[in-house]
């Protein structure tokens, strides 16, 4: 059983991650036509956008508080702002800017916010090592915080995860993996790349629980999830939990997706986990004006983020230099003393 | 950043330890002092690491400070970062340098880069201890040192102590630094029963805690006539040189960098501006290293002092096992004496 | 006082089939202070490292067998001046 507030506050976190998405996507594309030129406009660069992927991001993270460390992959957004990420600055840092989160060092795919330890990383799986970390941190520290690494179902080929997951075993850690299966690492299908069913029957040859949510539905993550936090928590260890979701963009912004199936994007479009949850909170009898409230809400939170985001200055080019170090007596090119 | 003691000079302590005692005197002192720090690697408990880096460790500390991890390079360092950007001071050692190689995405784009692509909003107080050097007959891929891998990749700090005094004072400064700091030790200065050292890396060791500043080379030796600028194992052998030279008449100047990353080019320009001569030792692939590195800093600030260069490191060829081609490789006592002879 | 530093008491149980032995390292020097329990020098019985300790504080007064000097059980190692 979810409370009703708590499938509201899901869904008005699912709203707001889908409007970002949705809104960095036609700022990304500007710009950039008619030629698409990767590094023009006011967000250059590589950009993975996670719409369809939202109810693992908040059926997670509703058991989570900022003591808790998440690590993220390449495709961040939905996770961050789940997991209470500072929606402006990070907003910020993804154009590029002074204010934002890393001061413009990181950009979309190198988010860090130790306010709430969220941290993603752009090569693949390489995020599960340090999630361990935390949890051994924890553990060592005898806290009751727990670490989450999310990665997606292209990762669990990877050698940082496998490795990741026995460590995590042998040594009984607070971490919960979760896998986003959305099917397509890139342009190959999951059956075509990996041998087992589902990211799922990874776990046991680690000995380890692996839960499988195979419909993209909130509530069921949150389910899942409050298990596998409650064990991880109470020193019952690690588990792999395996969700299936849909994407509804490319891989990356650009990605023309001629390798996917037409049945298979238009299903992505139809499996909406948004408009599922909707229907759950109409069925206890949440109105269509409170859920339009919540959505204007929403956007009206995207809007100010982005607009407040344009308004930043870019960095000082001199900057370059700094950071390196916390300890900065070394410069950072030529390492003099 | 924490407090660091000051350098008590070499003194005249009436120990003297081998490389391998000092460094766990120093581990040992550290994890004393704070809980939070703790050593991590492979076969680092009851085997008192491979060569001797945590020797007697766990007859003081627990099995959850003194940790052997399964055979999972790249789990148990990224743990590692994981651990010290929450706050904690791992030491993670991987056993062999070369061993860098299966988990170098979580030394070279997590470790080292965490703190920049964060803006400094995080930072990462590790130390990642490893095993170097070779001339034992461990091959290819066993007995690199790879000082110029890690030096060149930005956003990890860099020290190669040579003696035991500098292992206990740059371990000091290693841990309590709240950057990631790669120690490499070699493997024969350790003073391992089954490896013996040469002369020179067993040295006085003061019983007290001090810390030698990162970014500070030593001069080994004052000398008039030639600069001989190394670190490592070839500290030794350029001593050994130094003194069959002296006999010929020859004065050299050995200089131990000590440090890559912070490099100290200031002692090295003063060196050469009353030299003239430079020779540069380096027991890692001559090529796009450590050697080009010393010579580019002097060419570039005191080109007009520069009268003479010559480079010592092993050729650009992957380490052979049979003795007489792993001699022929490694810079002998002899390739520096001739190196000198040869600027002079 | 001098204290003979005697091999013997530090032969380990499981090599009593060995007889030599060799001091892998010294780590006071001739004339060095040394406190009771410190460590005096490493010696290396086959692949057995074992560490000697000082039955006595004073001044190490002579390194009988010298650093990589070879040794049988039994043998004097060193001879420390009682403070």
């Amino acid at each position: 059983m979810v409370s009703v507030n708590t499938q509201r506050e899901m869904y008005e976190q699912m709203v707001t991650a889908r409007r970002y998405e949705q809104r960095l996507q036609e700022e990304y594309l500007e710009g950039k036509q008619p030629a698409f030129d990767i590094s023009a406009g006011p967000i250059p660069g590589e950009l993975h956008l996670a719409a369809g992927q939202e109810a693992a991001a908040v059926g997670v993270c509703a058991h989570l508080d900022d003591d808790d460390t998440v690590t993220a992959p390449h495709r961040p957004h939905h996770v961050a702002i789940a997991k209470g990420v500072d929606l402006p600055k990070m907003t910020a840092e993804i154009f590029g800017r002074e204010t934002g989160l890393c001061k413009g060092k990181g950009g979309h795919m190198h988010l860090f916010d130790p306010d709430v330890n969220f941290a993603c990383s752009g090569i693949i799986a390489q995020g599960c090592p340090p999630a361990v970390g935390a949890a051994m941190a924890a553990d060592k520290r005898n806290e009751d915080s727990v670490a989450v690494a999310y990665l997606g179902e292209g990762a669990v080929d990877q050698g940082a995860f496998l490795e990741s997951l026995n460590l995590a075993a042998v040594q009984n850690l607070p971490v919960v993996f979760v896998v986003e299966d959305n099917d397509w690492a890139i342009s190959m299908p999951q059956d075509r790349v990996t041998d087992v069913d589902t990211p799922a029957d990874r776990a046991g040859g680690f000995d380890m629980p692996g839960v499988r949510v195979d419909h993209d539905d909130a509530i069921a993550v949150y389910e899942a999830a409050r298990d596998a936090v409650g064990r991880a928590r109470n020193g019952n260890g690690p588990t792999l939990l395996d969700v299936q979701v849909h994407r509804r963009m490319g891989h990356f912004m650009g990605d023309a997706e001629a390798y996917r199936p037409d049945e298979d994007s238009e299903r992505a479009q139809r499996l909406d986990s948004i408009e599922r949850l909707a229907d759950d909170l109409r069925a206890e009898g949440i109105g269509d004006d409170e859920l339009d409230e919540i959505r204007d809400r929403a956007e009206e939170r995207v809007e100010d983020a982005i607009a407040w985001a344009k308004d930043q200055p870019e960095p000082d080019p001199a900057a370059a230099h700094e950071d390196v170090f916390v300890d900065d007596t070394t410069a950072a090119s030529g390492g003099e003393d | 950043m924490s407090e660091r003691a000051t350098d008590p000079g070499t003194g005249d302590a009436d120990r003297e330890l081998t490389m391998s005692r000092a460094m766990v005197d120093a581990v040992a002192a550290e994890m004393r002092a704070d809980d939070e720090v703790f050593y991590v690697g492979e076969d680092v408990q009851d085997y008192g690491g491979i060569f001797d880096s945590t020797e007697g460790l766990l007859d003081e500390f627990d099995r959850d400070r003194v940790m052997d991890v399964p055979i999972s390079e790249t789990a148990y360092v990224g743990a590692a970062v994981g651990a010290a950007q929450a706050g904690m001071r791992p030491i993670a050692e991987i056993m062999f340098a070369d061993f860098v190689g299966v988990c170098l995405d979580q030394v070279y784009n997590q470790m080292a880069k965490n703190t920049y692509m964060s803006g400094g909003a995080v930072n990462v107080p590790m130390v990642l201890t490893t095993a170097v050097g070779g001339e034992y007959n461990d091959a290819a891929q066993h007995s690199q040192t790879l000082y110029g891998l890690f030096s060149h990749l930005p956003g990890m700090k860099v020290v190669v102590p040579s003696t035991a005094y500098d292992a206990k004072g740059l371990m000091h400064a290693a841990v309590r630094d709240d950057d990631p700091v790669v120690y490499m030790f070699h493997k024969r200065l350790m003073g391992i029963g089954w490896m013996p050292a040469p002369e020179g890396p067993k040295t006085p060791v003061p019983d007290e805690e001090y810390a030698i500043p990162l970014g500070e080379a030593d001069v080994k030796r004052e000398g008039e006539d030639v600069t001989v600028v190394t670190l490592g194992l070839h500290v030794h052998r350029a001593m050994q040189a130094a003194e069959q030279l002296a006999d010929g008449g020859v004065d050299t100047e050995v200089i131990d960098l000590r440090s890559l990353v912070p490099f100290d080019t200031e002692t090295v320009l003063e060196s050469v501006e009353k030299t003239g001569k430079l020779v540069v030792v380096d027991e890692d692939y001559q090529s796009f290293g450590v050697t080009g590195e010393v010579v580019a800093r002097v060419a570039e600030r005191a080109p007009d002092s520069l009268e003479a260069v010559e480079r010592v490191a092993l050729p650009d060829v992957p380490i052979p096992f049979s003795r007489p081609l792993e001699k022929e490789v490694n810079p002998q006592v002899d390739d520096i004496v001739a190196a000198v002879e040869s600027v002079e | 006082m001098t204290v003979d530093v005697d091999s013997e008491a530090y032969w380990p149980a499981d090599a009593d089939d060995v007889d030599e032995a060799v001091v892998a390292n010294w780590f006071v020097r001739e004339g060095g202070r040394v406190d009771a329990g410190d460590t005096l020098c490493e010696i290396q019985i086959e692949k057995v490292s074992v560490d000697v300790d000082a039955p006595e504080s004073g001044t190490l007064a002579e390194r009988v067998v010298p650093e990589s000097g070879e040794f049988r059980r039994g043998d004097v190692l060193g001879r420390i001046e009682s403070a």
